[in-house]
């Protein structure tokens, strides 16, 4: 594979969504998340502690520091129709097995944009088999239908 | 209908890997617990001994050149990913190695590649040798790691180790694969007239053998991959069968050959003991004995050439 076709590929993972359970006040519903990583640095690799985009996992969970995007798609609660919004944030990734291979864990804080305004969220993450698979929960408190939202992040590469 | 073709096209081009990589994880699941290593080495330094190897497992293999030890590809976890089990565990201790003159890796993959294993030698060695790329795909260790081109030597007290060129595939995490196109390399060390090959893993690359012979026309010891062999047509490019490890044995004009690279971990479609018992059945034909195509057991030592 050609690194053109390896960036084509890179871009159509990005695509692979992280499913998300939605817990409002009143209700639960679904969603997705996608991710992306405009900057990151990393303080815990041996060289080229600068990246962007393309984020080899042992960068982001060896311990780094992120800027994310993060678009994400509410919908499936009843009585409720989907809607769209969108987060920015820095989030810390530390080791906690194997340089972070194993086993990582991650905190953030972001501003969310949304159809009704924006605010401030906090997540919380832990992630394993190469940061391929991971559990986050962001809480947004001034969110409305979506205060707590756990997401079961898929992130290749 | 073009669709259609399409579809067909692309599972065509798919499946044969799927299928091959559904039977190894189909394997894994089912793969029988640790095998013990009967009679470890508690202390592995060799007096008499001028040339020594012991077979740690897989591309793991701890070398005494007289007075100096290096290590190769060490990887001593018992699973690889999270996922491949260790099917015989590591033939010796981390804590049992002595004090080290350099470690290699030869690429960045799973099984020769084990950052929980460079933990356990962290301070038994100082430098950590590794080919281009991969330097930024490693976290920071207390040791140095130092990137070699093909054909660059790292010197220290005597002893030199200079990266040759293999044919395999770098990355570690699939994708990256596209992009660490430098990044896998054999070695070779040399020590007070004493000259070692490492393959790594490698597929069969005849002219990169004959210009480490070129360069080396007098190898004391080969260590060749011998495995994984089946799926051929998969496995062509990246690994060489027992035969072709054979042929490169020839080619690199090494003394002695010690095999590596089987039954510690599955990657394949051999069955257990599979590789070996081929590259017995080639033996015999090529007429090569025991002395110069030496199959150890995990956790065996040989001393090659005596004080």
């Amino acid at each position: 594979m050609s690194p053109a076709a390896a960036v084509g590929l890179w871009a159509v993972a990005q695509l692979v969504p992280s499913p998300q359970l939605v817990i409002g006040e009143k209700h639960v519903g679904g969603g997705l998340r996608w991710q992306l990583t405009p900057i990151l640095y990393s303080f815990g690799i041996a060289a080229r502690p600068w990246r962007t985009f393309l984020v080899s996992p042992i960068a982001r969970h060896s311990g780094s520091v992120e800027l994310h995007v993060s678009p994400e798609w509410a919908c499936c609660a009843p009585d409720e129709r989907s809607s769209w919004l969108v987060r920015a944030g820095l989030r810390l990734y530390l080791p906690l097995l194997e340089h972070g291979e194993k086993l990582s864990w991650s905190i953030g804080g972001a501003y969310y944009r949304a159809a009704g305004g924006g605010g401030a969220s906090a997540d919380l993450g832990v992630f394993t088999f190469n940061g391929a698979f991971g559990l986050n929960v962001t809480v947004s408190p001034w969110l409305t239908r979506r205060e707590v939202i756990t997401t079961l992040t898929i992130r290749l590469f | 209908m073009r669709a259609k073709s399409v579809i067909i096209l692309i599972l065509s081009l798919t499946l044969p890997s799927c299928g091959f990589a559904w039977r190894a994880l189909k394997k894994n699941l089912s793969a029988p617990p640790e095998r013990a290593v009967a009679h470890k080495l508690a202390d592995p330094r060799r007096p008499e001994a001028r040339l020594s190897a012991l077979w740690i497992g897989h591309a793991t293999v701890l070398l005494q050149l007289d007075d100096r030890f290096v290590l190769t590809d060490p990887v001593f976890s018992h699973t690889l990913a999270q996922a491949s089990p260790r099917l015989v565990e590591p033939g010796l201790d981390p804590d049992r190695i002595p004090p080290l003159a350099a470690v290699v890796v030869s690429h960045m993959h799973f099984d020769h590649l084990s950052f929980g294993s460079l933990d356990a030698i962290e301070q038994r060695t100082p430098v950590v040798l590794v080919p281009p790329g991969v330097r930024a795909n490693m976290p920071r260790y207390s040791f140095e790691i130092r990137a070699l081109e093909s054909w660059a030597s790292y010197e220290h007290d005597g002893l030199r180790v200079t990266a040759v060129p293999v044919q395999h595939v770098g990355g570690r995490y699939a994708l990256d694969t596209a992009f660490e196109t430098r990044a896998f390399t054999g070695y070779v060390f040399e020590y007070h007239g004493l000259s070692v090959y490492f393959g790594g893993d490698t597929g069969y690359i005849p002219s990169a053998f004959k210009a480490t012979h070129a360069r080396f026309p007098t190898l004391s010891l080969a260590l060749l991959p011998i495995c994984p062999d089946a799926p051929r047509d998969f496995m062509q490019y990246t690994h060489i069968s027992p035969n072709q490890a054979l042929d490169a044995f020839a080619l690199l004009g090494a003394q002695r050959m010690i095999p590596i690279h089987f039954d510690t971990y599955i990657n394949s479609d051999d069955a257990p003991g599979a590789c070996p018992k081929e590259l017995r059945a080639r033996m015999q034909a090529r007429g090569l004995s025991d002395e110069q195509v030496s199959i150890l057991a995990i956790g065996e030592q040989r001393v090659l050439i005596e004080r």
